[in-house]
């Protein structure tokens, strides 16, 4: 390290036609991938009447249990719309296809089956695709052709912890690890290029792999509406809720007027 | 120089209203149709401009301008061909001068396509409403709100629809579901107190009066309303809108349980909700405060009607 002279001398010609086309080639590539995205990306299905009653049930109970503890509904009221709210979860009037006509325990439903989960799982496996072959072609690019390259020097000293992170590809214990090898300077802009595409693409952009890398294409389609939940066993859930929560509930009708004569001071304050 | 000027200055009294959905028609025509007349909006607004040409377009339905509806109509399509939010405007500008047969046939045609479209789905309600079609636009509405429980308004436009047929117990269950999904906005207690008393449940309409008060003035301390409004006008500017509101909302509320306290005083009624009535001693008590209460507002300000308040009051 305390070498004077520097060890190592760089041809500038590596600079010039490997960093640069590099680093080049990894933000075209992400700009590229960014439209085709974009392409490949279909309207979201429109969902009928009846799925969408079916989607949004559950909320209407707990709009209603979000309040009960002080609820603005007087008792009736809310006796009759939890009522209501129960009995059609129980008879499964909220369901896409009607109430289930017999007892017998439904399986739950295969993803595979339904041709709506089908279509949101190849869609996730498509953008998937496009973030994959790129970085697998460019990796192989840099490894046929640059392999053992070391293409710059870091400006600020390391310590040897970060060799493995800067110098993959060469096996030398003794060199600076202020070096950085061809392959480590792709990762390098593989994790560090979402800032510039963000520069570029706007803030939701798809040029950035990294991210992409995280989720897998089957996970994408468990949040998306339209993965097959099983409402009826959701519903029959809520239907307890909302009898606890009528246990819950009071008006806030109750002793209003004495709260409002206390804060006059008309009645003596508690 | 002074044209590029106004021209900034009106793009942002628009971008306001748009921001506030104040319905300024005139003021909105008169500014849009002038920008319009410059010269290409969406070259100079950019992705502004949509928005712009598309409250343009409304302003200009509203004022009965069909010739620069038409053209902010044209450049909307052009742009955003099948588009959903372009589908409901080209039923507006059909509501606008053909027959509602017409209208409704068209808005049937969008919703065979797309059934759940809300926006169009509630033109046809009310188109349905508005020819006199009341079964079928309460039909429909209901239908609407079952699948599209969050539409706040639709619940206070069915509340409507049910006060206008004096169907005052259905209208306070709907009132109900408008206080589930903004419990705190004060105005829709008021309106569910209004149509409570309405609907001769006095009880009902007293403690939901009380709730009103209560929620209008969370946030003052007794007998603050008076003296904000003594402190003078540079303060009052000050003040923003909603507190503004609040005054005159909690002013109506107080006149309300009066209203409630002088019935329950003198003659036994009973709630069809069952709502249990307090104590006499109690009414009095709130019957004195709400006395008291409106007198303060009329006698910090020399406003009209200040002599026949005081005479009703029973306090010349």
């Amino acid at each position: 390290m305390s070498a004077p002279a520097v060890s190592l001398y760089l041809d500038p010609q590596i600079r010039d036609w490997v960093l640069f086309p590099i680093t080049l080639v990894m933000i075209l590539v992400g700009i590229l991938r960014h439209y085709v995205v974009l392409l490949l990306q279909s309207a979201p299905k429109k969902l009928s009447r009846v799925a969408i009653r079916e989607h949004r049930a559950l909320t209407r109970s707990q709009i209603l249990r979000a309040t009960a503890a002080s609820s603005p509904v007087p008792p009736p009221l809310y006796k009759s719309i939890s009522g209501y709210l129960m009995e059609a979860f129980d008879s499964g009037a909220y369901l896409k296809d009607g109430p289930p006509k017999d007892d017998t325990p439904q399986a739950p439903p295969n993803p595979m089956s339904d041709p709506a989960a089908m279509d949101g799982m190849m869609a996730g496996m498509k953008t998937q695709m496009v973030m994959m072959v790129p970085q697998m072609l460019i990796m192989g690019w840099i490894n046929f052709f640059f392999q053992g390259f070391v293409l710059i020097k870091l400006p600020f000293p390391l310590t040897l912890g970060f060799k493995s992170m800067l110098q993959r590809g060469i096996e030398t214990p003794d060199m600076d690890v202020r070096w950085v090898s061809s392959l480590s300077w792709y990762f390098l802009n593989f994790f560090g290029l979402n800032g510039l595409y963000r520069l570029i693409l706007g803030n939701d952009n798809a040029a950035d792999s990294s991210q992409a890398m995280m989720a897998s294409p089957f996970a994408g389609a468990g949040v998306t509406p339209g993965q097959p939940q099983d409402f009826n066993k959701l519903f029959k859930a809520e239907k307890d809720n909302l009898a606890f929560a009528e246990g819950l509930y009071t008006w806030v009708g109750d002793d209003v007027e004495e709260r409002l004569l206390r804060k006059y001071g008309k009645l003596p304050k508690i | 120089m002074s044209s590029t000027q106004t021209l900034s200055a009106a793009l942002k009294t628009l971008a306001n209203y748009r921001a506030h959905s104040t319905r300024a028609s005139q003021d909105v025509l008169a500014k849009g149709s002038a920008i319009l007349r410059d010269g290409r909006p969406e070259a100079k607004l950019g992705d502004d401009a949509w928005a712009f040409l598309e409250q343009v377009f409304l302003a200009a339905i509203d004022v009965g301008n069909i010739e620069i509806a038409d053209e902010c109509l044209h450049k909307l399509s052009d742009k955003f061909p099948g588009s959903t939010r372009v589908d409901v405007l080209a039923g507006i500008r059909i509501e606008a001068s053909e027959s509602p047969e017409i209208a409704l046939k068209f808005y049937d045609d969008i919703l065979k396509d797309d059934s759940a479209n809300a926006a169009v789905w509630k033109r046809r309600i009310s188109i349905l409403r508005r020819t006199g079609k009341i079964e079928k636009a309460v039909e429909e509405l209901k239908e609407y709100l079952d699948t599209f429980y969050n539409d706040l308004e639709a619940w206070v436009e069915l509340a409507d629809i049910y006060s206008s047929c004096y169907q005052y117990s259905s209208a306070l269950s709907s009132l109900s579901h408008t206080l589930l999904l903004a419990p705190q906005n004060p105005f829709y207690t008021l309106q569910f107190a209004e149509t409570a008393y309405t609907a001769n449940d006095i009880p009902l309409a007293f403690k939901m009066f009380s709730v009103c008060i209560e929620i209008a003035e969370r946030d003052l301390e007794p007998g603050e309303v008076v003296r904000s409004k003594g402190k003078g006008k540079a303060l009052a500017e000050d003040i923003d809108l909603d507190e503004n509101a609040g005054e005159g909302i909690s002013t109506r509320a107080w006149f309300g349980l009066k209203l409630c306290t002088r019935i329950l005083l003198s003659t036994s009624s009973s709630s069809p909700s069952q709502t249990p009535i307090p104590k006499r001693k109690t009414i009095e008590l709130v019957d004195e405060l709400a006395t008291e209460r409106v007198l303060a507002v009329y006698s910090s300000n020399d406003g009209k009607g200040k002599e026949n308040v005081r005479a009703w009051l029973g306090r010349s």
